[in-house]
């Protein structure tokens, strides 16, 4: 089960200029994609565009083609491809429906609005609540949640509609510590369960935790790809606009100071 | 498109028509003591809310009849227009209710949701929005923003919706900037001409239920000295605010803006005057309720006194809320404006696109 | 959905998990049997007992209203005490401001009870000033009643069950979380410009000044929400044509629905009547 985009670029409506150009990338089972660059480089653009929000909703003109398994979904609507694909963003509280009084008809929401099995929509529930770990949370109002359980339980929401990928434009960008470490253990958690995940994310730390391999894009290219160590060490990536790694950072400082790091990371690992 | 307008005009006229003619309880005729018959008032209200139903049916029948579907209708509610009603219901009912508790104005400020809405997605949702706010008004939200009275109104907020989705679909409230002097005093003398033809047709009104109660007013009677100043001053502000408007921006649109508001206005205060007469005794523990006072110590019947003070407050309270609302729409970025179904009446169409090389496309679903 | 994915394995549900039913805090039954009415039934008796006494006007029969209509079943729920606190709360501007301005301006009253000043209170004032104050009571009554004794949640999921569209429920069940999400929006902007010194309070001038820049940010801060919301509802299947899966409704039986018919006939021939003019 593959998201694969082949060639794909995108117009906003209105706009002269394309915002996203020649874009390849796959998404593979369990993959954890990292999505770096500056501001305005076409991350949340991506995102869109990967999960089908743009055009379908957002309106615009792409080109190129989106592929799930090698069949083009161009034609699907909407809530066909929300079945397979997921999209997350940053703000947790514009992510509530809005129309629930607790967690876990927050979570219901979507198999509700696609008609599922009244007993399917409680499994597939309760399912979401414990690959997330928030099971306890079923009976709270989600308007008095915290940021990061309120993320979390937006995160289950999309899960409970069973989707092979998962799009996630900035999910720690609006959490504090606490909650960074929740959603990035969630993601961790869902890519060992076969889900793959495209996560946009100001903060590489968290990436070069999680993240099999990161893409960077600049003006609505990628700039560089490849696995998470490479890139994420790359010297371009500061010209890019992308904050290195601590570690990255503490290692560079190390070699300049005249600290061997090969030999430091190996008594360090003994 | 056309023929569904014209049947649903036709449709309304004949029932209205056939109600005044047939049903309506106008046996009293007016009442010579004071200018006014609320059974007769009562009856035109009732009437024309019903004669407005069987017009919008008659449209959704045609529309049905001609494609099947209600496609023009539900196109003004997809997902976008479905998310703004809820935020313009609570913008109605918050800043309704803090206007009517707090400030104690003779204005209600109660319809900047509804019309937004209007405005952005069409008449239809602009309808709904105002019936719906003022149901959960009185229905289900909790106090203290509760009202009482707003229930009864919802029709009255039905039609400024209504009205407001024309004034959209119209493309009246489009930015006319830096348009030239000749255009801006032709703007400014027809919008003045037009205030001043309602003040003194107003007057006139006023003359006549005075005159025919036979309630002469002294000069020295307080109230009224302070209704006349209060009315002058909420006029002069708003005249002072679209000539700013006209010649610091040179906005053309200023105009389009106070002539909406005061048509908006007067279709409001003629609704809503026998229900506020009848069910609250003109009373609705609001900041307009000194103007009712102020008109029933003139020694006018309470249909009159609703009817003036809805003459004196809805017009401005309407301009007051289409200003506001061009103002939003203006703060709205135009790429988020053109995804509502209406929002593309608001701009000027930007320069057509670089050429298209054809491999472009945009949602096919 | 066909499809049977890993997250729905039941042995990936683990021992503690509550099991199969939803958490009992949804659609949790009302405390006494009026509370447990279908609010379909609650919301017709509201609005025929507030329709009625408009249309019964006078004094006699919109205090009959009150007393059958609210008040007894108020005590039989276990409300009547928040019920008149309440109604009081409601109905107190409403009834203050019709009650004197009918009682000092109404016009050709002659017998003059009391002079202040330029005004009177008349007898002709009091008697339309009580006519007027038993209506609102009957009206604000049985609203707070409904109110008191219904979960507005629960009237759409029942609306819903009866077919109104999932678009028009989710606008109302939005709209009823949105108004105090605003309230306390607003209340956080109004400490921050009380803070920097900004007037809420004094004359009417420094008041609608003060009011603006609480009422801007609240306004727009919304607006721009729209379109991530809107996202965010399109990724979670809304746009879906066709009926909805619901969890649960309230319940709801066939003497309730004679009951309703009946009320709603009631009213149909009280106004019938009036309008004919067989009885005043």
């Amino acid at each position: 089960m593959t998201l694969r985009l082949s060639g794909v670029g995108y117009r906003y409506a209105g706009a002269t200029r394309p915002s996203l150009l020649d874009i390849d990338l796959a998404l593979p089972n369990g993959s954890v994609v990292g999505l770096v660059g500056a501001s305005e480089a076409g991350k949340t653009t991506l995102c869109l565009v990967a999960s089908g929000l743009a055009p379908r909703v957002v309106g615009g003109q792409v080109r190129g083609t989106i592929s799930l398994d090698d069949e083009d979904v161009d034609a699907w609507p909407m809530h066909r491809l929300s079945q397979r694909i997921g999209i997350g963003f940053q703000n947790p509280a514009t992510q509530l429906s809005q129309v629930a009084s607790t967690v876990f008809e927050e979570v219901a929401f979507g198999p509700m609005n696609l008609g599922v099995d009244r007993s399917d929509v409680v499994d597939g529930t309760w399912a979401a609540l414990g690959s997330l770990g928030i099971e306890d949370l079923a009976g709270r109002d989600p308007a008095r949640l915290s940021g990061g359980q309120q993320q979390l339980v937006a995160m289950a929401g999309l899960l409970a509609m069973h989707p092979e990928h998962l799009v996630l434009d900035e999910p720690t960008a609006q959490l504090d510590p606490a909650g960074t470490r929740l959603v990035g253990a969630a993601i961790s958690q869902l890519a060992a369960d076969g889900v793959s995940i495209l996560v946009t994310e100001q903060k590489t730390d968290l990436l070069a935790a999680i993240a099999s391999s990161v893409v960077v894009l600049a003006e609505g290219r990628i700039a560089l790809s490849g696995p998470t160590d490479e890139v994420l060490a790359d010297p371009r990536l500061a010209d890019l606009g992308v904050a290195e790694p601590a570690a990255v950072r503490l290692r560079r400082a190390a070699t300049s100071a005249g600290v061997d790091t090969a030999r430091l990371e190996a008594a360090l690992r003994d | 498109m056309v023929v569904r307008w014209i049947i649903a005009i036709a449709a309304f006229l004949v029932v209205a028509f056939i109600g005044i003619v047939g049903f309506g309880n106008f046996a009293t005729g007016i009442d010579e003591e004071v200018f006014y018959d609320i059974e007769g008032a009562d009856s035109f209200a009732v009437i024309l809310a019903v004669a407005l139903i069987v017009g919008f049916v008659a449209y959704a029948a045609v529309e049905y009849a001609q494609t099947r579907t209600f496609a023009s209708i539900s196109r003004q509610f997809d997902t976008r227009t479905i998310v703004l009603m809820p935020v313009a219901i609570a913008i109605n009912i918050v800043l309704g209710a803090a206007v009517a508790n707090a400030l104690k104005i003779p204005i209600y400020l109660d319809s900047i949701g509804t019309i937004l809405v209007g405005v952005l997605a069409g008449p239809i949702p602009g309808a709904l929005t105002g019936f719906l706010s003022n149901m959960l008004w009185t229905y289900v939200v909790p106090p203290p923003f509760n009202s009482g009275a707003a229930a009864a109104f919802a029709i009255v907020a039905a039609v400024i919706g209504l009205v407001a989705g024309l004034v959209g679909r119209a493309a009246w409230l489009r930015p006319r900037p830096n348009r030239p002097m000749g255009q801006l005093l032709t703007g400014a003398v027809v919008t003045i001409g037009v205030i001043a033809l309602m003040a003194y047709l107003s007057f006139l009104g006023y003359e006549a239920i005075i005159g025919e109660s036979g309630i002469t007013v002294a000069n020295d009677n307080v109230a009224f000295v302070i209704l006349g100043w209060l009315a002058l001053a909420l006029v002069v502000l708003t005249v002072i605010g679209l000539l700013y408007m006209l010649f610091a921006r040179r906005d053309l649109t200023a105009s389009y803006v106070v002539i909406a508001g005061l048509g908006t206005g007067i279709v409001a205060a003629l609704i809503s005057a026998p229900i506020s007469a009848n069910l609250f005794g003109g009373v609705t523990g609001a900041g307009t309720d000194f103007l009712v006072a102020a008109f029933r110590q003139a020694g006018t019947d309470i249909g009159a006194a609703t009817l003036g003070q809805g003459l004196i407050s809805d017009p401005i309270d309407k301009i007051t809320t289409f200003f506001v609302v061009y103002l939003i729409v203006s703060a709205m970025a135009t790429r988020m404006k053109a995804r509502f179904p209406q929002g593309e009446r608001l701009f000027d169409a930007p320069a057509t696109d670089a050429a298209d090389d054809g491999e472009w496309r945009g949602a096919s679903a | 959905m066909a499809r049977s994915l890993r997250l729905t394995d039941p042995a990936r549900i683990p021992a503690n998990s509550p099991g199969r039913g939803i958490p009992d805090v949804i659609g949790r039954p009302g405390p006494s049997p009026f509370h447990r009415l279908n609010p379909l039934t609650k919301a017709t008796l509201a609005t025929t007992t507030a329709v009625a006494a408009v249309v019964l006007g006078g004094l006699v029969g919109p205090s009959i209203l009150v007393g059958a209509a609210v008040i007894v079943p108020a005590a039989m729920a276990g409300v009547l005490r928040r019920l008149l606190v309440m109604a009081a709360i409601l109905a107190l501007p409403i009834a203050l401001s019709a009650f004197l301005i009918n009682l000092f301006f109404f016009p050709g009253g002659e017998t003059v009870l009391l002079r202040i000043g330029p005004v009177a209170a008349t007898a002709e004032g009091l008697g339309f000033a009580m006519e007027i104050l038993a209506r609102i009571l009957a009206i604000s009554g049985a609203i707070t009643l409904f109110y008191l004794t219904t979960r507005p949640a629960d009237l759409v999921v029942d609306l819903e069950r009866r077919g109104v569209s999932p678009r028009a429920a989710f606008v109302i069940n939005a709209s009823v979380q949105t108004v105090p999400a605003m309230v306390e929006r607003a209340g956080q902007i109004t400490a921050a410009q009380r803070a920097r010194g900004l007037d809420t309070e004094g004359s009417i001038w420094r008041r609608v000044r003060g009011i603006v820049p609480i009422v801007g940010p609240v306004i727009l801060g919304s607006i721009a929400e729209v379109e991530e919301r809107t996202m965010a509802l399109e990724a979670r299947g809304f746009s879906r044509p066709g009926r909805r899966t619901l969890l649960w409704s309230p319940g709801d039986s066939s003497r309730e629905a004679v009951l309703r018919w009946a009320m709603v006939l009631a009213l149909a021939a009280l106004i019938v009547g009036r309008m004919s003019g067989a009885w005043q």
